[in-house]
């Protein structure tokens, strides 16, 4: 009884140091949460349309991707942005890109947008700008004062009936990675048409060294090569091919498109090129490969640069061209990066354009902490001219109009989906064939665009 | 006075229904209702963002059923349930049946089975795609040292068996908890009778089948619907591991919705699959409490 009694008094004891614990600190959370829902309540008020405000205002933003230590649109952009314009808090989400997926879809639709998010070019992704802009949720953003600077792919990429809703982030580039080292021993060079190509593949494969590799497990990853071959086979013929699969002038199943382009890819899976196990193979482990010298070359976008250059069982020089044309007249495959663009139903349309203004200016320091960040490659403005050397061929390219988008960014989203799973049946071997690929590509883009 | 002992229930007086309203109106609102509207979207063209949509109809049904794309996904959800409840519950029963015998590090015995269960389904997925791993992954290389060719091991890149490998990953992870399920089950057996059954002579199978089995069977019952419904609900190893491939090998019903409904962005024909999936599941579950119920009564 007598042990019971102290115990209960105990826990007496306990439950009023934890009540008390609460109670000296909740006031001040309460009194802070208060607080700034009155700033902004009162920056509502106040200023409806007023631009320069000095009254205290929240802005949103949601991204995709992780979040890692020093993140710059996590941690370093809101800093900056508070320096320059002191009276914004600038709040940033980044989500896994899934989630940032369903989370967007839901914001959208509650109408809670956060008034900036990030959205791919052209039809790209459940995020493309021009679904978005086409349901209405994106402002016109093409008063902004440095387009002009990003060049005309970048606005191109971004535009929905003629005004531009979204801001490109530097470029991306889709190529072939190769060990200079293997190269070298074996006397070959960069190729410069398709034929030589497949003599490079050709005389290693005879080397006793696994050309290619590539992992097909993730089934994305036929993009890869698959883009560079339509870059070079299918746009520079006709530059308006993929506007014109949503108007049904031209269908995947035209002779000389797809078909060419899947069989020149096939010919490689065909003839042992490509690692024999690729289906098996994920995207990571795959890139391992090719970093310890068990492969000569990988299709792989320059978003990966920093794992495929990283320090493998061998050390060897990596290089990075595009694959060549049959002709040897060769186009390159780079695609606007997706970026910011502002929901419509922003309450501060002008700080919002006035933070992208300073960010994508070429100079400002946000620009420089975001050019440094090594994510995208810099066109214009603060380092530009550092880019790795490696991408030099792609930049002269894109200099010169010899690039071409990734061909999904252009198609409803889900298309290449099927082309990938059709494209993965025909190389294991089910008995899929170029034209069962291209027919199955169009129903799914005539299903798709049925919607 | 009359009025009220009508209407009034000692154990339920009417004002107690009150304290159900707000359950219910979660309930309602968080479940019913999606529901429904899911039955709604399935007959339209709804692409998860834009309000605008048109009613198509059975538009959304046909073209499920015309590209084959729902008869491959049913017929390897079909697979991946039976495979999976098949192997869980034996592999589950026997690990129960040696785990009761009074052997010893029993407890520790018992916790290893279980390890599996505690992981998250990425962290599984993800290590078992390492061990799959052709040429240099846990099985090749195990392959390698025994004096196989341990290159030529593919079973994930391998459009017969890829399926089969993502469920092995399953009855992995879950046999510790059927496992568990049935050893609680087999502790509440009454030692006299197994005694008894002992002293007639029976051999330890008989043991089994005749006493053991038998009064277990609702515990049966009860991990056979859970592994079925696991089965129905396969999603996770196929988007982890496969991510449907090689081809459309390994597209189960939950990945094909997911696909359709956030890939793809068709909201009204995932919603079509999710109907054609809803009335399935809840098919074959009812078809098997029944026939289970039955059975438990016959045993």
């Amino acid at each position: 009884m007598k042990k019971k009694m102290i115990s209960l008094l105990l826990a007496c004891s306990m439950l009023g140091t934890l009540i008390t614990g609460c109670g000296s600190a909740e006031p001040a959370t309460s009194d802070g949460g208060a607080a700034t829902q009155q700033t902004t309540e009162t920056a509502k008020a106040d200023t409806p349309d007023n631009a320069s405000s000095d009254e205290q205002i929240t802005l949103t933003m949601m991204f995709s991707g992780v979040a890692t230590e020093g993140d710059f649109e996590t941690e370093v952009l809101p800093k900056l942005v508070k320096e320059k314009f002191p009276n914004i808090d600038l709040e940033v989400t980044k989500l896994p890109d899934d989630q940032y997926y369903t989370a967007l879809k839901t914001k959208l639709a509650s109408g809670e947008c956060p008034d900036i998010i990030l959205v791919q070019p052209k039809y790209a992704g459940s995020n493309s700008v021009i679904e978005l802009a086409k349901a209405g949720y994106l402002l016109d953003v093409s008063d902004l004062e440095f387009l002009d600077k990003a060049g005309d792919a970048a606005k191109e990429a971004f535009s929905y009936d003629g005004k531009v809703y979204g801001v490109a982030q530097g470029v991306s580039i889709l190529g072939t990675y190769y060990n200079k080292k293997m190269f070298e021993d074996n006397n070959l060079t960069v190729p410069k048409t398709w034929d030589e190509f497949l003599n490079c593949c050709e005389v290693l494969k005879n080397a006793g060294i696994q050309p290619i590799v590539m992992g097909d497990k993730d089934a994305y990853v036929m993009q890869f090569g698959l883009y560079q071959i339509a870059a070079n086979e299918i746009y520079p013929q006709n530059g308006n091919y993929d506007d014109q699969l949503r108007t049904g002038e031209t269908h995947f199943t035209d002779e000389g498109t797809w078909d060419k382009v899947l069989s020149m890819y096939g010919e490689l899976y065909e003839k042992g090129y490509v690692i024999d196990s690729s289906l098996g193979l994920g995207a990571a482990q795959s890139i391992q490969m090719f970093v310890d010298g068990e492969a000569a070359m990988t299709f792989d976008g320059s978003f990966n640069a920093s794992a495929l250059c990283a320090a493998g069982a061998v050390d060897f020089e990596r290089g990075y061209f595009p694959l060549p044309a049959v002709n040897g007249d060769t186009y390159a495959s780079m695609a606007p990066g997706g970026g910011p663009a502002v929901y419509s139903g922003t309450k501060h349309p002008d700080e919002v354009k006035a933070i992208l203004n300073y960010w994508f200016d070429g100079e400002s320091p946000v620009y420089q902490a975001f050019a440094s960040t090594g994510n995208v490659l810099i066109t214009y403005g603060y380092g530009a001219d550092q880019n790795d050397p490696m991408y030099d061929e792609f930049m002269s390219l894109y200099n010169q109009g010899k690039a071409w988008y990734w061909c999904n960014q252009a198609w409803p989203a889900g298309t290449e989906n099927e082309m990938e799973a059709l494209f993965g049946s025909m190389i294991g071997g089910q008995g899929t064939t170029v034209p069962d690929i291209t027919n199955g590509m169009q129903n799914k883009l005539e299903e798709l665009l049925d919607q | 006075m009359r009025k009220k002992l009508r209407g009034a229930s000692l154990v339920m007086p009417d004002r107690m229904y009150l304290f159900v309203v707000p359950a219910l109106l979660l309930f309602l609102v968080f479940w019913v209702y999606p529901v429904l509207q899911m039955f709604f979207y399935s007959v339209t063209n709804f692409n998860g963002i834009d309000y605008n949509y048109d009613f198509v109809g059975i538009k959304n049904f046909r073209r499920i059923l015309e590209d084959g794309s729902l008869v491959n996904a049913t017929k390897n959800t079909l697979i991946y349930t039976v495979v999976n409840v098949l192997c869980t519950n034996v592999l589950g029963l026997v690990l129960a049946l040696l785990l009761n015998l009074s052997i010893k590090a029993k407890g520790l015995f018992r916790t290893i089975c279980y390890i599996p269960a505690l992981f998250s389904a990425i962290v599984v997925g993800f290590i078992w795609s390492y061990v799959y791993m052709p040429g240099s992954g846990m099985i090749s290389s195990v392959m390698d040292t025994i004096g196989l060719d341990g290159s030529s091991f593919n079973l994930i890149g391998n459009f017969k068996w890829a399926l089969y490998g993502i469920i092995i990953v399953d009855i992995w992870k879950n046999v510790g908890t059927t496992m568990i399920i049935y050893l609680a089950g087999l502790q509440t057996i009454d030692e006299s009778l197994v005694e008894a059954g002992k002293i007639d002579g029976a051999s330890e199978w008989e043991l089994i089948r005749k006493i053991k089995l038998p009064l277990i069977s609702a515990t049966i019952t009860i991990n056979v619907v859970l592994s079925i419904i696991g089965g129905l609900k396969a999603f996770d190893y196929a988007f982890i591991m496969t991510n449907g491939g090689p081809g459309k090998s390994t597209q189960t019903l939950m990945f094909v919705i997911f696909q359709t409904a956030f890939n793809n962005q068709m909201m009204g024909k995932a919603s079509a699959y999710s109907v054609v999936s809803f009335v399935l599941i809840i098919a074959i579950t009812i078809g098997m409490l029944i026939f289970m119920n039955k059975r438990e009564v016959e045993l």
